[in-house]
């Protein structure tokens, strides 16, 4: 249930009488929406508002169901129920262009542009021309000029938009959205794609819009920028608000655990191992990002047997680029990765090294069209007993799936059932069965619990504790902090690609992690593993 | 599992592998029939003069062997390399060169018996198909260049290749002096041998069928073709297995480069015994159609270019007794195609074989 806790509940309820803005009633309000996917509630009641003048902050993880609850007001989907009021008034939102006719304006994650056509083409594009069937641009390029100017969104307006930069095409995409007239604005994650000091330029922006009166939705899940730019911050989890409070009075430790959950309850199954011999020794190791922007700086860490180290941190700080480093997956421009003394390339292909984990599982752990006992051996299919001179031996690799399928409790109609049928928690199992079948000495898992169900995280979790109590190195990366406390020996927190230190799994020291999470550094203590 | 409990089981398989290509090519056939009425035509009249044609007699139905024969082959081609994920829409122009490789050892008085001679010349014609593919498959494999794009553009520039390599006064395979394009003719124990006396129906419509039996055991029974089935799977995944996917790539796109290879060297061999100027009316095309209806399985295959064969050995008899042109077999190819990639088509069958398993289709999580 979202708890709302401030002045825009009362403001609601008695128009005029709080003092602020005394006169005006929200711009937005989105009452209790609720929207499902199958079993998946991606709304659950969200009450979320939005006042004249201000930039309201739309925190969560991937999945916390910020997008849909945009995509909703944007006309793209459709609430289950619950309702929209613009300025006090309902409204039904069928369409993107129904939205933007009611003044409210989108700038996508991925940029809404034609290429080919110049900034001031796609300003007007959709637009009716003055004088139709004539396409008139001369008054439309001096309103564009006149509103470039006014917000400080410096454009040339004959230049093709594939010749812009990302900076330059996002300023065009708020331009376009100014242009027809928007007064409530939809940031959808804007700062992914900048460099350091175009963000700066684009909080400038953000501060000039508002203080005209305009509504800003800003979506991020960097708590640093929310911080610095917002007025009021909403934090969505699993499809709840989680909380709603002005950003003045929002620390690092109230937001992340708003983010990852309030009632943390870390029951510890086993003690920890003693630790043991290194499996996984990284030094100094470096790598870009697929945007060949720097993803891991310097990144030095151990896992030894017989241990699980969980790797905490927001989303996009070099998880994705550390798993894929190690798997051999992704060239390193630095440093040295040793998986028992080898290098990771090809280190997928030899028995029993290293298990994977992907983070998603529909787009790296699983071929949909195949069934399970395929997929059970995805790795394995071309060695004995499931290959015998080049030929596959079906009716192995049939029995060995009605045993792991019984052993690790996939429920599915049988061995040959298309994988992609089964539901999240089974085919994560099958995954996971695929990859510990032959005990491998390292096992990185990567966000394995991400949209399962409770009763499916804990079994995969209790696999995972399963493969460390064989003696195991498991690295565990998640954004969970609950889950992570939980299940690992030690937790090391990244940060735009760094480690920015190594906790015990200690209750106590989930405010620490949450200030490294944000990039503070914090002295600790700690095995070799130090912020750089 | 005892019997009882794998029949129908296997009959319901076979039933939903069938509805999608069956519907369409009924659909095909009822549309095209109203076409024929709009001319005031009779479309029974007219399939039946085109069933008669294909198959009324021991000389049809060899026609319609000897018309299957080579988009069989380029069908299989195409197929291959869709089940790995790739589009080689290379055929014609790897056929072509196929054909020239084969036709320079078929013409070479070499004074081997055929039993050697044939292969040797069917092997050059899989080598000379195979290298045409392997620029795009090196540059799509190592440097991402799309093979849509390249496969394509080297269609004419392997025709044109072909063009000039016959040219009676320039080309160094050209013969001499003739009237046309061509090369010598090829020797006797190079030519397959003609299953039927008295009909043109040669040894490459076996060697189709032998090709379209071996690719679905490759794809099934073996470590490669579950490769191959991998990356076309899901391309993603295949690379976190550890897979090496730019050779799997390679090795798709040679073995699918070489079969259409073999399609030029069988018509050379089998039919023309010579290496003619545009040969191919577009028989590397057709094969894009033939995968298609057959939703690229190298068993499918025989059955959809046996239809497709069927409706081109029909059509003249067809124009001879209606006075319907040939090109209505075209639009009933075309029309057949529309409707296989017809999105309702297929949805049906995918709920209902979802339904069979007992589950939801999407699992529990369809949440962007």
């Amino acid at each position: 249930m979202g708890r709302i806790g401030w002045r825009g509940n009362q403001e609601k309820a008695g128009v005029g009488s709080t003092g602020q803005q005394s006169s005006a009633p929200e711009l937005l309000r989105m009452e209790r929406i609720t929207k499902r996917f199958g079993d998946l509630v991606a709304n659950d009641e969200v009450t979320f508002e939005v006042l004249p003048g201000e930039i309201h902050a739309l925190l969560g993880e991937n999945g916390a169901g910020k997008s849909t609850l945009m995509k909703i007001l944007y006309g793209l989907q459709q609430p289950d129920s619950g309702q929209v009021n613009l300025d006090g008034r309902t409204a039904t939102i069928r369409s993107p262009h129904e939205a933007v006719s009611l003044g409210i304006g989108m700038v996508h994650q991925k940029f809404m542009l034609v290429p080919n056509l110049t900034a001031l083409e796609n300003v007007v594009l959709g637009v009716t021309s003055p004088r139709p069937p004539l396409l008139e641009l001369r008054d439309p390029r001096r309103r564009l000029m006149k509103l470039a100017e006014e917000h400080e969104l410096a454009i040339d307006p004959d230049v093709p938009v594939w010749q812009l930069s990302v900076g330059a095409q996002q300023r065009l995409e708020i331009l376009k959205a100014l242009y027809r007239g928007a007064r409530l604005l939809i940031l959808d994650e804007p700062t992914a794609v900048l460099a350091p000091v175009e963000v700066g330029q684009l909080f400038r922006v953000m501060r000039l819009l508002a203080a005209e009166g305009r509504g800003i939705v800003f979506i991020s899940h960097k708590l640093s920028e929310v911080k610095a730019v917002s007025d009021r911050i909403t934090v969505l989890r699993l499809g709840r608000v989680t909380g709603s409070l002005p950003t003045a009075e929002a620390s690092p430790s109230i937001l992340s655990s708003m983010m990852v959950g309030r009632d943390v309850s870390l029951e510890r199954v086993s003690p920890p191992v003693q630790g043991d011999a290194p499996i996984l020794e990284m030094r100094d190791v470096s790598c870009l990002t697929d945007r060949r922007t720097p993803g891991l700086a310097s990144v030095s860490l151990t896992v030894r047997r017989g241990e699980i180290v969980g790797v905490a941190g927001v989303d996009g700080n070099g998880q994705r680029e550390l798993v894929e480093c190690i798997a051999g997956l992704r060239p390193i421009t630095g440093g040295r990765i040793a998986i028992q003394g080898r290098p990771p390339k090809g280190a997928l292909r030899k028995i029993g090294l290293l298990g994977l984990i992907p983070e998603d599982r529909h787009e790296q752990g699983l071929v949909g069209d195949f069934d399970v006992a395929e997929n059970l051996v995805l790795r394995a299919y071309g060695r004995r007993p499931f290959s015998a001179f080049g030929f596959l031996r079906w009716n192995q690799i049939r029995s060995h799936a009605v045993e792991q399928i019984n052993a690790y409790d996939i429920r599915c109609p049988g061995p040959e059932a298309k994988v992609h049928h089964l539901s999240g928690g089974n085919q994560q199992k099958v995954i996971v069965a695929r990859e510990t079948q032959e005990d491998p000495a390292l096992l990185v898992a990567a966000q394995p619990t991400r949209g399962l169900d409770v009763g499916a995280v804990e079994s995969v979790l209790n696999l995972i504790r399963g493969q460390r109590d064989r003696g195991a190195a498991v690295l565990l990366v998640s954004t969970e902090l609950t889950e992570l406390f939980a299940v690992s020996d030690r937790v090391v927190v990244m940060h735009a690609g760094q480690i920015m230190g190594t906790v015990p799994p200690d209750p106590a020291r989930l405010g620490e992690v949450g200030e490294m999470m944000m990039g503070h550094t914090i002295q600790v203590a700690s095995d070799g593993v130090t912020a750089a | 599992m005892d019997f009882a409990a794998t029949l129908p089981r296997l009959v319901r398989r076979v039933f939903y592998r069938l509805v999608v290509p069956v519907v369409s090519i009924a659909a095909a056939l009822s549309v095209s029939g109203l076409l024929i009425v709009v001319a005031s035509g009779n479309p029974l009249e007219a399939y039946g003069a085109m069933l008669q044609g294909a198959a009324g007699s021991i000389g049809s139905l060899a026609t319609t062997g000897v018309r299957t024969t080579p988009i069989l082959l380029t069908g299989l081609a195409v197929a291959i390399s869709f089940r790995a994920g790739v589009f080689n829409v290379g055929a014609e122009g790897q056929l072509y060169l196929g054909a020239a490789f084969a036709t320079v050892v078929a013409v070479a008085p070499l004074g081997l018996p055929g039993f050697i001679h044939v292969p040797l010349a069917l092997l050059a014609g899989f080598v000379g198909g195979a290298l045409w593919v392997a620029i795009p498959a090196y540059l799509r494999a190592y440097r991402g260049v799309s093979e849509v794009v390249t496969t394509l553009m080297l269609n004419f520039v392997g025709i044109y290749l072909i063009s000039y390599l016959i040219d009676p006064i320039t080309g160094p395979i050209g013969e001499r002096n003739a009237s046309y394009a061509q090369s010598a003719l090829i020797q006797e124990a190079a030519r397959l041998p003609v299953l039927i006396s008295g009909t043109s129906l040669h040894a490459g419509l076996l060697m189709g069928i032998g090709l379209a039996v071996a690719l679905q055991i490759l794809l099934r029974y073996t470590g490669l073709g579950f490769r191959l089935r991998m990356l076309g799977g899901n391309p993603t995944a295949a690379r976190f297995t550890g897979m090496n996917s730019s050779r799997q790539i390679v090795i798709a796109m040679l073995i699918s480069g070489g079969i259409a290879g073999l399609a030029g060297a069988g018509e050379v061999m089998g039919l023309r015994m010579r290496l003619y100027d545009h040969f191919s009316p577009g028989y590397g095309y057709d094969g894009i159609a033939v995968a298609l209806l057959a939703n690229s399985s190298p068993l499918g295959v025989i059955i959809s270019a046996s239809f497709f064969g069927a409706l081109r050995a029909g059509a003249n008899a067809m124009q001879q007794a209606t006075g319907i042109e040939t090109s209505l077999v075209l639009i009933i190819q075309a029309l057949t195609i529309l409707f296989v990639i017809f999105g309702p088509l297929r949805g049906w069958v995918a709920t209902r074989t979802t339904r069979r398993a007992g589950l939801t289709p999407g699992g529990s999580e369809s949440a962007p």
